[in-house]
């Protein structure tokens, strides 16, 4: 399982950024979000970010410690917050900004799929996340594509 | 501060001595009047009075959130401006959604006090806490989206938010509005013109803090409750498709879309203008403010035509009444072009508008000469002037500098029986909201705090008739007569309850629109709840329309403090005496007179001068006010 971001439907509402810091912080913190929401305002350009859960991933291989380790269950890759040394090197290491650091705590932070109820994902209002199978993943990214190839060909066409 | 919801700081922004002090926000302060506007009306009343000049250092400009602001309540992005208006020259508020409330209290703050004037042009950066005031001499004469992205570019972070104003407000354009972010405004009452009499150009502000909630396990439960609530209301799809927008058809058929300044209730060129045309010909995407899950804000771009590369957002009901209707101007994209103006500009769209087609019925009317518009053609429908005009009100060119003072000052001014035309009451411009069509609205206009404003009272369930809600809020027993809007039975009754709940709506933060008004799902049980568990206050639905009377009372009574009583409690002679006729329907006029004892009789206020009476501001504590007031009360 995986949190699909459909960014063309994000509205940039940032509801998404309230309830995670929430869940995890019990305060509402965006700059805590597992999850962040860029923008574009000028360009009206709204993408949501969150770790895509890797599967060859990039903070769990660099994690000198190991404490970083996939959930079974969940597929999340997940920080173990009584060994994590706060040294950053995963934070460092992903390529996508997935990882954060909680400097209070001294402990890396990062998107544990709410243990397979992704808060995100139930608050969002439009559908710009959603939380599926990869393999039905795959088939509307198929879908998506075809669509665009299929106003493409119309368009020629006209 | 023992509340939580509150970040418990606010800043006092001296501009002549550029002293800037962090000072504790009171508890007592919270308790008595929750946040935002209730903060903001007891600052003026303490700090600004009579005798002071609005656009004189001595009057103060506050930013202010409320304690649901940057919450996970739905829409808690909204904010308030409170000042003394240089339109009215009485009490100001004006309120702005997207994000800047909500980034202020990450950043550590609850509101900002500014008072005096800068010897050159400043604005103030805030970030964590800590703020500075900076240089503006290269902003002054930017027009506010480029003040925001210089602001964003210089301060090298695209995540500052930042409200600020246009040459409007620097040239003190008595309804000059305060940008907030790209895409929201601080619209009415001229708060831009203060600002820009203040030299302050802008507020820049970036947070990375939390909000902290007394009650975590019971605010989510209210708060999701909240959010399920408004996605599944029965108008969500509605509102959240076309935004205010949508209401354009809906006006126009009720004949409350006020046409040719008001002469008529309905535009026959409506359907041009409407929302389905502009979502089939110009829609790009939806936008929320923060937090909001209707997101009635859309992004809207013209891509040929003369106005070819112009885009807008948070385009509104209002910007098609004023410079469609208003105006008999049926071309969507030169009233998309008009919004983005104002925008820039930095003009309020609902006073500018009004302004012009103020002037265009003069003309008309023969009152004002083709001499007076120095080579323009201001006849009824001619865009091209009318977005001239505009530029000329900004920068107070001409004819501009008489209709940017407001059309109660212009109508003086020009005399010749101008005033008749001046659609405004207390001097604030009427909104594109007839209380011919709607009773209850004429109402709304002449109690608001502000002048003319639909947005006090905000009757929402006798527009068109909205029964369910009437029922669901308000019971069996007020229907039919509450939702017709024709009728004047229980009006008065329905605007003193929407005042006293649309000012805790403000004080906390939220959104009328959003969730409380328009979408009529929330109530006082479901912020009384948001309330008590965010914050940790004792507080019930009770309690809390205690909160709300006693923001409107003293308003009313720093009003009163400013002479304003129960003679000016009156709208334009035209809505009283010429019906709103339209093609289709038989027109109707305010009975305004109808609604009012009721209205004085419920709050508490002497029907003789309008006035709150002692016995009722006892009870809701305002003993200084009664001092201050002496002598011009009845016990
Ligand atoms: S799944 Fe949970 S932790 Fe991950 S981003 Fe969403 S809310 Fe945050
Ligand atoms: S909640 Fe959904 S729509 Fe809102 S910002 Fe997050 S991803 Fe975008």
């Amino acid at each position: 399982m995986r949190i699909q971001l459909n960014p063309e439907k994000c509205t940039g509402c940032q509801i998404c950024e309230a309830f995670c810091s929430f869940k995890k912080e019990r305060a509402v913190w965006p700059a805590r979000s597992r999850i962040s929401v860029l923008k574009w305002e000028k360009e009206g350009v709204f993408i949501p970010f969150v770790c895509q859960q890797c599967e060859r991933a990039a903070c769990y291989e660099v994690c000198p410690v190991g404490a970083i380790a996939r959930n079974e269950e969940t597929g999340a890759m997940e920080v173990d917050e009584s060994r994590c040394l706060g040294c950053k090197m995963c934070v460092t290491a992903c390529p996508f900004g997935g990882v954060a650091y909680d400097p209070d705590r001294g402990r890396a932070i990062k998107c544990d799929l709410c243990g397979g109820q992704p808060e995100c994902v139930k608050m969002c209002p439009t559908g710009a996340l959603s939380f599926e199978r990869e393999e039905k993943n795959a088939l509307a990214r198929k879908r998506q594509g075809a669509e665009r190839l299929a106003k493409y060909i119309d368009a020629i066409g006209r | 501060m023992r509340y939580q919801g509150y970040t418990g700081k606010y800043l006092e922004v001296d501009l002549t001595t550029g002293r800037i002090e962090t000072r504790p926000v009171e508890d007592k302060l919270a308790e008595t009047y929750l946040g935002a506007n209730g903060f903001g009306t007891r600052l003026l009343w303490e700090r600004v009075g009579p005798e002071v000049d609005p656009l004189s250092p001595e009057n103060i400009i506050v930013f202010a959130t409320g304690p649901l602001n940057g919450t996970l309540m739905p829409n808690s992005g909204r904010m308030e401006v409170i000042t003394k208006s240089p339109l009215t020259g009485i009490y100001g508020d004006s309120n702005a959604g997207g994000f800047l409330g909500p980034e202020l209290k990450f950043a550590g703050v609850d509101f900002v006090v500014f008072s005096g004037r800068a010897a050159a042009p400043v604005y103030l950066r805030i970030e964590d806490g800590r703020a500075e005031l900076r240089d503006a001499r290269h902003l002054w004469g930017k027009d506010t989206f480029e003040t925001e992205e210089l602001i964003q570019k210089e301060l090298r972070d695209p995540g500052i938010k930042v409200a600020c104003i246009g040459p409007a407000g620097e040239n003190l354009v008595r309804y000059a509005c305060i940008q907030a972010t790209m895409s929201r405004s601080f619209g009415r009452v001229g708060g831009g013109a203060v600002m820009g009499s203040k030299n302050l150009k802008a507020l820049a502000v970036r947070g990375f803090g939390p909000v902290r909630i007394a009650d975590p396990e019971k605010f989510y439960e209210v708060a999701t409750r909240s959010h399920f609530g408004i996605r599944g209301n029965d108008i969500y799809p509605a509102v959240s498709r076309y935004g205010t927008p949508g209401i354009v058809s809906i006006m126009n058929g009720i004949g409350r879309f006020p046409t040719k300044n008001f002469q008529l209730g309905g535009y026959d060129q409506a359907d041009k203008i409407n929302a389905e045309a502009l979502r089939e010909q110009y829609f790009v995407k939806d936008v929320a403010c923060y937090g909001c899950p209707v997101a009635c804000d859309k992004i809207y771009r013209v891509d040929e035509g003369p106005y070819a590369g112009t885009e807008v957002r948070s385009f509104e009901y209002e910007t098609l009444g004023g410079y469609g209707a208003s105006i008999l101007n049926p071309r969507l994209d030169s009233i998309i072009k008009a919004g983005d103006l104002c925008d820039r500009l930095g003009l309020d769209v609902i006073s500018v508008s009004r302004a012009i087609s103020f002037a265009m019925e003069l003309y008309d009317r023969g009152i004002l000469k083709k001499e007076a518009f120095d080579g323009l053609n201001p006849v009824w429908g001619n865009i091209e002037d009318a977005l001239e005009l505009t530029r000329r009100i900004a920068y107070k060119q001409g004819i501009g500098a008489l209709l940017s003072q407001g059309v109660r000052r212009a109508a003086a001014e020009i005399g010749h029986g101008a005033d008749h035309y001046a659609m405004e009451v207390k001097g604030q411009e009427i909104a594109s909201q007839d209380g011919r069509a709607q009773q209850s609205m004429g109402l709304a206009h002449v109690t608001s705090s502000r002048g003319a404003d639909h947005l006090k009272g905000f009757p929402t369930i006798d527009e068109t008739g909205y029964p369910t809600e009437a029922r669901r809020r308000y019971g069996e027993q007020y229907l039919p007569d509450m939702a017709d809007p024709r009728s004047t039975k229980f009006k008065g009754f329905l605007i003193k309850d929407g005042e006293d709940y649309a000012a805790v709506v403000d004080a906390v933060g939220t959104c009328k629109s959003g969730g409380n008004f328009v979408l009529a799902q929330l109530y006082w049980d479901d912020v009384a709840g948001a309330v008590r568990y965010a914050t940790g206050m004792e507080l019930d639905a009770d309690g809390l329309k205690v909160i709300g009377e006693r923001i409107v009372n003293l308003q009313r009574a720093y009003n009163a403090l400013h002479g304003i009583s129960r003679k000016d409690d009156r709208l334009p002679k035209r809505l009283l005496t010429e019906p709103n006729y339209q093609s289709t329907k038989e027109g109707s006029v305010c009975r305004l007179e109808e609604m009012l004892p009721e209205y004085y009789n419920l709050r508490g206020w002497d029907a003789e001068n309008g006035l709150p009476t002692v016995a009722r501001l006892r009870q809701l504590a305002l003993d200084d006010v009664v001092e201050r007031l002496g002598p011009k009360l009845k016990p």
